[in-house]
């Protein structure tokens, strides 16, 4: 279970307008990163983030992960509050981040068991879930593998048993489906299925995407984020009768980019 | 010990198995290490040791070399009463000195000598020699005062035939008494010893120091990283161990590579002036090893700052510039030693290491004041590290 209420965080850019020489810094400019993001992801559900490109989606997982302190709002993984308890947070949370580097001279085995390790497992059981994991992710012919050289699906997979080494209870992606093809794409589907249902471990599953048929065919409730704010959630369903859509790309294009659209529409009523 | 403290040394544990494991894997970079810094010291050392060797053989080889032997019997039968063995002149001799192909003077023999003697005139002999060919300028002495040994004989033959005594024409004697030479050029080589180490321990540290902080943000495996509930002093305390464990594993090997190095010695002198045996060895180490872990907290404190492996070496250029260039203040500073030499590192280091190969040593007292500096510079670098981790991680 994991709980977003109103979360907020202001990036400091330095100013990219210089002129010559000069060594005086120009004022840095606020980047409003994110503003008011709130959203429910409950058990045995997978819950899409659904935004544009540049909406806060990382930067809303990042707080999460605890790599970023927020500047308001507050956010919990089964109660626990990230904010003030970081580590005990991430140990209920397996997260799966926009970077997914594996250090190359170590075979896939050895990094899922390096993190489980950080985890605080034993060696043994850290090995025995790395086997379980790869059975489950159809890999166990790459674990003794060298990542150097591994396809993007191939690193995907053991990025994604690193993340799950410990068997937490929620699980984190963001942008898992980034670079994978079909095949991929529709076995970590199947997989993320598994992992939602009672023989799976009933985990809470959140996941960021720009991907609509992603959101469409894997997600039992969606939350979309535009501009740094959740502007609606609810499951595909209801969003489609919101908008009163057809199509779910429409309806999103609708929810998402509501304000382009009045302003669009209010330029187009002054001339 | 309290739960907390045994998570937080199995993390930092867990990260130096590792790290350890992964930098050996990269068995290229390693051997290059290897080769270029534990394997570089005693090569100078053989290298310039069978140069001395060679200079040494030719100071000790009695021959000149002579053009037109023939026109001086007289002059021949003093160089083989000095027990010198005369050798013809090749024909281009010139040439060949100009291009240090050979490395003796020659001794040029005008006509008509041994009848100009006789009368009396004083025939000009000819010592040719190339002053930018080091080997012939170094014999060129020695073959001028066998010359004039024998003018001198030739001079003491005709006045004692005349009735006068030899010792008017020296009313004093003067003799030479060398305190350098090859005792000199054998502790500037040693000398040099010293920065082979320093350079050894630095490059030991640097690729580990690299790989494990700006390698890991190039990779993107630091945000990961970070993922787990591991405290974040105990990763960089564990990557800190690990590059410091190479570090000082490249400072024992070379420190003990020249303990066989000195059996190949071909010079005596150099043989005798170079005493480096376990007792050295022991108080290089001494002064090393906390100069690896400071050097290495260093390394990744200035790499943490940087995105790629590449930039990292780029201002790491500054570290290595500054372990090379300090210790050359004892080469340039004629003051000698001063108490503040010993509180700046590399320095320090330098210094110390001179000592014990001159055979000095050093106190206690002086080898904590290079610890302390050292243990200070790690505490800082290390604390850097992690107060830089988790910026580093997402920029």
């Amino acid at each position: 279970m994991i709980t977003i209420d109103s979360l907020a965080k202001n990036f400091l850019a330095p100013s990219t307008t210089k002129r010559g020489l000069s060594f005086r810094r120009s004022a840095p400019h606020v980047v409003k990163a994110v503003q008011q993001v709130s959203f429910s992801a409950p058990n045995g559900r997978i819950t899409g983030l659904l935004g544009p490109n540049g909406a806060g989606k990382t930067t809303t997982l990042r707080m999460l992960a605890g790599l970023i302190t927020p500047d308001a709002g507050s956010m919990s993984v089964d109660g626990i509050d990230v904010v003030s308890r970081p580590r005990e947070a991430l140990a209920r949370m397996g997260v799966l981040s926009d970077a997914r580097g594996l250090y190359p001279r170590l075979s896939a085995r050895e990094n899922i068991v390096y993190y489980g390790m950080l985890q605080g497992m034993e060696r043994e059981a850290a090995h025995a879930r790395a086997e379980a994991l790869a059975q489950m992710l159809e890999m166990k012919a790459l674990l003794e593998r060298r990542t150097d050289g591994f396809s993007q699906g191939e690193r995907m997979k053991t990025a994604l048993a690193r993340a799950l080494v410990h068997d937490p209870a929620n699980i984190v992606l963001d942008e898992p489906t980034n670079g994978l093809d079909v095949l991929a794409t529709r076995a970590l589907r199947d997989a993320l299925r598994f992992l939602r249902t009672p023989e799976g471990g009933g985990k809470c599953i959140v996941f960021s995407t720009h991907i609509m048929q992603e959101v469409e065919r894997l997600c039992d409730s969606v939350v979309v984020v535009s501009h740094g704010r959740t502007v609606a959630s609810g499951t595909v369903g209801e969003l489609l009768a919101q908008t009163g859509e057809e199509d779910f790309e429409e309806a999103f294009v609708e929810l998402a980019f509501a304000e382009e659209f009045k302003q669009a529409r209010a330029a187009g009523a002054a001339a | 010990m309290s739960i907390a403290n045994t998570s937080f040394l199995r993390a930092a544990w867990t990260v130096y198995c590792k790290e350890i494991t992964d930098a050996l894997r990269d068995r290229r970079t390693l051997i290059v290490v290897l080769l270029s810094s534990v394997m570089l010291g005693p090569l100078v050392l053989i290298a310039l040791s069978s140069f001395i060797a060679s200079f040494e053989a030719r100071a000790e080889k009695r021959e000149v070399v002579v053009m037109h032997m023939e026109r001086a019997p007289s002059l021949k039968n003093y160089f083989e009463r000095q027990t010198y063995t005369v050798k013809t002149a090749p024909a281009d001799f010139e040439m060949q000195l100009r291009k240090s192909r050979l490395g003796d003077p020659v001794v040029v023999i005008p006509e008509d000598f041994e009848d100009s003697v006789l009368r009396g005139e004083a025939p000009v002999v000819e010592v040719v020699s190339d002053s930018a060919n080091k080997q012939a300028e170094g014999g060129s002495h020695r073959i001028q005062r066998l010359l004039s040994g024998f003018s001198r004989e030739r001079a003491t033959l005709n006045l004692a035939v005349r009735g006068v005594s030899a010792e008017l024409l020296e009313p004093m004697q003067v003799e030479e008494r060398d305190l350098a030479s090859t005792q000199t050029r054998a502790t500037q080589i040693t000398g040099m010893l010293p920065f082979f180490v320093l350079m050894a321990v630095l490059y030991g540290a640097l690729n580990a120091a690299l790989d494990t902080t700006a390698g890991e943000r190039e990779r993107g495996s630091l945000e990961p990283l970070l993922m787990n509930p591991a405290e974040r002093a105990a990763l960089v305390l564990g990557k800190w161990g690990a590059v410091a464990c190479l570090s000082m594993l490249i400072a024992v090997l070379s420190c003990f590579s020249f303990l066989p190095a000195q059996w190949l010695l071909q010079s005596d002198t150099l043989q005798a002036m170079f005493q480096f045996g376990l007792r050295e060895a022991l108080l290089f180490l001494a002064v090393l090893l906390p100069f690896a872990a400071a050097l290495s907290a260093v390394l990744m404190a200035v790499a943490i700052r940087c995105r790629t492996f590449k930039e990292a070496q780029a201002n790491s250029t500054v570290v290595i510039l500054g372990v090379s260039l300090l210790p050359l203040f004892t080469v340039f500073n004629e003051g000698g030693e001063a108490g503040w030499h010993l509180m700046v590192p590399a320095l320090a280091q330098n210094t110390l290491m001179t000592r014990v190969l001159k055979g000095e040593g050093f106190g206690m007292e002086q080898v904590l004041v290079p610890i302390a500096v050292c243990a200070v510079l790690t505490a800082m670098g290390v604390w850097f590290v992690a107060r830089m981790l988790r910026a580093a991680a997402v920029r």
